[in-house]
């Protein structure tokens, strides 16, 4: 029947507006919940990709004795290509190793001048290595105290990046649970809110819900005003958090790249994932509502 | 069109509501149900529109038996029997119309339908010109009788009124069972559930006895015994 569907929807929105502090207790708590959700996205893209970032740039440099003939630097070279965990290697030669050099301290006239006084290039050929992963460098380490390249290696430079990327991430950790405690709480509270609303919209409601069962209303006429209800809240609810979002993110990206020095595509990331993000959290708070409502139902209700 | 076969209702823990209780009232008959207070009239009237269910016994509405309805035939069930209660108001917020088309809304009638039935049933109960009232602006018999309209609504075989007159004065109390004699001269059967000596000694209509929830006694055109 096409009528109920409009008589349904009438009933409900009578009840959002009769109620509407009500509504309005109920839909902050949704909007709160689904915040604290989205925030500990945010929170957790931003995260990844600081740790990819930092990540990017770990390398060792592999600094070699400048007797080191091109056939031994290219030995060196394939053995580590053909090691999974390295991503990348990069080959300076002496001479590039020395013009890097000059430049850097080209203000310094102390350097320079010594570096004259120096007739052999002092420097010998340095592979810069990238790995796949923070963790695979012990491995590449350990794979350069082969016998073959061992003595040609003058010093292995690799600054301690796994401190710092096992710095962000503890303490990522740490702020992810207080966000997962959150959300759980404010879930909570919207369960019990959603429970409660619902509860006192029987209550308020008990004479004409004791009409409707008299008159012959189907029970699914009686429910249904409060099913479609809580969809009402849930699309409120997603709508606000919406509106919030993303003028937050429009201000938030900038100081965030700013502050990484690249781009943290935040604004890209939530336009491209943003209808999946949206959709699966309306269907889960749907879901919430559905399933307090029905509690609420089914203790308070007698159909 | 009713037929109860040794119905007993037991409330929990142990109350006893009705105890083996057997009758059977034809299609267009008016019968009262007389009684003292807590003799289980309204348990009776109750459960033949399933509002409960007999612990034992077998209750059978127009050849139906309901005994064990399912909760989704009850709405059906009830589209066909039209029940007054004492304490079964009206909604303050809406019209005499409004609470009337209420009941047709909610069972899922078409619009053209309501617009024709409403003036029907206000006819019937002699408020036509009250349409557009508020309940506070009507009499207690007023307002029973709008009740009454919106009992019937869906044209219902069998009508059950426990204790209609039970606020109301003389006049009014006559008003409304003219009323439901009117109702029952359409054809439908009625039950009526009172402790009202005079209307059930004016109705000069079959009598049922309810004492301790049993029959004690059951007449043709009988008068109020107690
Ligand atoms: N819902 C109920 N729960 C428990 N006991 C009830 C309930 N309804 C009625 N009773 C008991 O059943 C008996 C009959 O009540 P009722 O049918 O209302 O009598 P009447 O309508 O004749 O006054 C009474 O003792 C009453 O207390
Ligand atoms: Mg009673």
């Amino acid at each position: 029947m096409i009528l109920l569907p409009y008589r349904i929807t009438k009933f409900a929105l009578q009840n959002f507006w009769r109620n509407f502090w009500l509504s309005v207790i109920t839909i902050s708590m949704l909007v709160l919940t689904l915040l604290s959700i989205n925030i500990l996205l945010v929170f957790n893209f931003v995260t990844d990709q600081a740790v990819n970032y930092v990540e990017d740039r770990v390398e060792i440099s592999v600094y070699f004795y400048e007797q080191t003939t091109e056939e031994q630097l290219a030995g060196a070279v394939a053995y580590l290509r053909s090691l999974s965990q390295v991503r990348d290697v990069e080959v300076v030669t002496a001479q590039e190793a020395l013009d890097r050099f000059i430049k850097q301290h080209a203000d310094d006239e102390e350097i320079m001048q010594s570096i004259e006084t120096v007739e052999d290039n002092p420097f010998g050929p340095t592979l810069v290595v990238k790995a796949e992963s923070v963790q695979d460098f012990d491995f590449i380490i350990q794979a350069l105290e082969n016998p073959n390249y061992q003595d040609l290696i003058r010093e292995k430079d690799f600054s301690n990046y796994e401190e710092i990327i096992s710095g962000i991430r503890g303490s990522t950790e740490r702020v992810q649970w207080f966000g997962y405690g959150l959300t759980a709480i404010f879930l909570l509270i919207a369960i019990l809110i959603v429970f409660n609303t619902v509860r006192i919209g029987i209550f308020i409601h008990r004479e004409e819900i004791a009409i409707m069962k008299l008159v012959g209303a189907s029970s699914w006429f009686v429910r249904a005003p409060f099913l479609l209800e809580g969809i009402i809240y849930s699309v409120f609810a997603l709508l606000i958090v919406v509106a919030i979002l993303y003028p937050v993110l429009l201000t938030l990206e900038p100081k965030f790249s700013s502050y990484f020095g690249s781009t943290i595509p935040l604004m890209d990331h939530f336009y491209h994932e943003g209808i999946w993000i949206f959709v699966s959290e309306l269907i889960a708070l749907i879901l919430i509502n559905t399933i307090s409502t029905g509690l609420a139902m089914r203790k308070y209700l007698k159909v | 069109m009713i037929q109860l076969k040794n119905v007993s209702k037991v409330y929990p823990p142990n109350v006893i509501g009705v105890k083996d209780v057997s009758l059977h009232i034809r299609p267009g008959e008016f019968v009262s149900i007389v009684g003292q207070s807590g003799t289980g009239k309204s348990t009776l009237s109750k459960m033949l529109f399933a509002e409960e269910r007999p612990t034992t016994g077998k209750i059978y509405i127009g050849g139906w038996d309901i005994t064990n309805i399912s909760d989704q035939d009850v709405p059906l069930l009830r589209r066909q029997i039209g029940v007054v209660f004492q304490d079964f108001k009206l909604l303050p917020k809406k019209t005499v119309h409004e609470n009337v088309a209420f009941a047709l809304e909610v069972s899922g009638e078409k619009y053209q339908r309501i617009k024709k039935v409403v003036p029907q049933v206000l006819k019937i109960v002699n408020l036509s010109a009250q349409a557009d009232r508020y309940p506070y602006q009507l009499s207690g018999g007023e307002q029973q009788r709008v009740v009454i309209a919106r009992a019937l609504v869906h044209r219902p075989k069998i009508f059950v009124a426990d204790e209609p007159t039970g606020n109301l004065d003389t006049i009014n109390t006559r008003e409304i069972i003219d009323l439901l004699k009117k109702i029952n001269e359409f054809g439908t059967t009625v039950v009526l559930v009172t402790h009202n000596r005079e209307v059930v000694n004016a109705l000069k209509k079959r009598v049922i006895t309810l004492d301790n929830g049993q029959i004690v006694s059951d007449v043709e055109t009988g008068r109020y015994r107690i």
